[in-house]
């Protein structure tokens, strides 16, 4: 089967507030999906329909295409998970925190735990208590709880979350290695578009509940927008002559022009052709493309364009 | 079986690893080393008139001799057993909260009432040995002080009251279960434990005791004959009745409550 994550109109209500508004989303085989949106969006409520925590009010998910229900136990055999800041058990060290895992996972290959543990390097830690484990240490042991069976359906919401730039790297990398090469499904949630564009094969945004925009990575760039930012002594002329010439432009915030127009975006060199020719050579002249934040915001409707 | 074997070994090993495990067992040395003194006091008037207060509280305990100090051992289970095992329940369910630990085990092939039944196990378990360790603690005392008046008899039916009111007291604390669960954490259990205990003496207050679950242990170490303090076929009607709403209702809330 292709999609291996679907949901169909799911919907949550608390009360008043509409966490999560007629979601519909499929996620294929080996795709590592990114789930991008702000605190508060709705994605870990999202994240916990899809794991049974929370009851839908209406709408329906299914993982490998059996429905999601808290009864459903078999289906989470396949599926490894952290949601939010992971906890441990305190009292207990890495090593035992993991076994128990091991024991509600039926799992009696004990060899499981230690390779686990290298994988996250962990090892210099497993017989320290999780409550001595930094942040960054607790979210690794949330990570060998959630691959400890080599799931082939993994489930992460912000799983980077407290981790250096180095732990950041080496998890992209490790969940890189296990969609391209096991085959893995990860649904993965985060609210930095940059971070996670750096992995995800496709984006789902959402926004105050809901799923506002769905993109390959690939396309992002295509989408993400440019400008021509050109300045003058005379700006007056620079803009009588561009006007005449059939480009639209606009000044921006700081006293400068800018261009939207594709072709002007495209061949910058023609733009400084006519202004020398109108007798009014460029002071500036700057492609500016918009970043990924840039883009999101704007996408979410926090931020109107680069201007 | 499967299940609850799997489920079962976890919980051990979280109460193997819990101070608090050790710290019950101590509390419940401690009530009848307590009990003890106050016998020794009873029974030696001269150390009682230089005490001062303690002297005049180990003259409320009554008889010196071993039925009154067996009644004392019954009434501190009576009370004290259901503060004790109520908090074990609390702590079992009301950790997973508190650690947030909880939503780490819900998306797990093991089923949720197999985690459930496991964490009532280990607390049977861990009330039953809070059990023993007040029992040989407290005959042991009494021993020591040399305590007149014990018979085999007297012993028998001690033991068949001890036991019997210690079920009964376990049997009511699975609604503390469902309040740690329904509270998420340890404080609504807590606070659920201390407004049926002061439930429990008003109603024993009105003569309700036999018809009130938290009363209804209370009631029966009352010695036989005590004006309103019988229990009837109903009240064991009512204490199954609490005891299977709480087991019900805790498996419920993990079955069906939403777990943000």
């Amino acid at each position: 089967m292709d999609e291996i994550i679907r949901t169909e109109n799911l919907s949550k209500q608390y009360g008043e507030l509409l966490a999560v508004s007629d979601m519909s989303l499929n996620v294929r085989k080996g795709e590592i999906y990114g789930f991008l949106g702000l605190n508060g969006a709705g994605k870990t409520t999202t994240i916990r329909m899809l794991l049974g925590m929370i009851r839908p009010t209406s709408g329906s998910a299914f993982i490998d295409g059996k429905r999601v229900f808290a009864d459903n136990h078999e289906l989470w055999k396949i599926i490894g998970s952290l949601v939010e800041i992971p906890y441990s058990y305190p009292n207990l060290t890495v090593y035992e925190n993991l076994e128990i895992i091991l024991r509600l996972r039926f799992i009696s290959d004990k060899g499981s735990i230690n390779r686990v543990i290298d994988k996250l390097k962990l090892s210099s830690y497993r017989n320290i208590k999780a409550r001595n484990l930094s942040l960054g240490n607790a979210q690794r042991l949330g990570l060998a709880k959630a691959l400890i069976h080599n799931p082939e359906i993994l489930i992460l919401d912000e799983p980077t979350n407290g981790l250096d730039p180095a732990g950041i790297y080496e998890i992209r990398e490790l969940l890189k290695v296990m969609a391209e090469k096991l085959g893995v499904t990860i649904f993965i949630s985060s609210h930095i578009l940059g971070e996670i564009s750096r992995f995800a094969t496709r984006i789902g945004i959402i926004h105050e509940g809901r799923l506002i925009q769905e993109v390959d990575t690939s396309q992002l760039d295509k989408l993400c927008r440019k400008r021509l930012l050109i300045d003058a002594r005379d700006k007056q002329a620079v803009y009588s002559s561009l006007m005449q010439s059939g480009y639209s432009l606009s000044e921006t915030k700081d006293g400068r022009f800018e261009l939207l127009d594709e072709k002007a975006v495209r061949n910058p060199e023609v733009i400084a052709t006519l202004m020398v020719h109108a007798g009014c050579p460029p002071t500036l002249l700057h492609v500016e493309e918009e970043d990924l934040e840039s883009y999101f915001l704007r996408t979410i409707g926090i931020k109107e364009d680069l201007r | 079986m499967k299940n609850i074997k799997a489920t079962l070994l976890p919980e051990f090993v979280k109460l193997r690893r819990s101070g608090i495990f050790w710290i019950t067992i101590i509390i419940f040395i401690i009530i009848p080393l307590m009990m003890g003194l106050m016998m020794f006091v009873a029974k030696n008037p001269a150390i009682a008139a230089k005490l001062g207060l303690v002297g005049t509280k180990s003259s409320l305990f009554g008889r010196n001799d071993w039925p009154g100090f067996m009644g004392l051992l019954l009434q501190s289970l009576a009370s004290i057993g259901y503060i004790g095992f109520g908090f074990v329940t609390s702590w079992v369910f009301g950790r997973e909260f508190s650690d947030r630990t909880l939503k780490d085990i819900l998306a797990l092939p093991v089923t949720r009432s197999s985690i459930v039944i496991s964490k009532f196990i280990v607390i049977v378990i861990w009330c039953i040995l809070l059990i023993l360790v007040l029992f040989s603690t407290g005959l042991l005392m009494g021993w020591l002080l040399d305590i007149p008046g014990l018979s085999v008899q007297l012993f028998l039916r001690f033991s068949e009251k001890y036991f019997i009111t210690s079920f009964l007291t376990i049997l009511i604390c699975t609604p503390v279960a469902f309040f740690a669960c329904y509270g998420r954490g340890i404080i609504a259990p807590i606070g659920f434990l201390i407004i049926s205990l002061v439930m429990a003496q008003f109603a024993g207050l009105i003569g309700l005791g036999p018809y009130f679950p938290w009363a209804i242990p209370g009631v029966y170490t009352a010695p036989a004959g005590t004006e309103g303090m019988q229990l009837f076929l109903s009240s064991y009607v009512i204490l199954a009745l609490t005891c299977i709403l709480g087991f019900a209702g805790t498996i419920a809330w993990w079955r069906y409550a939403d777990h943000y």
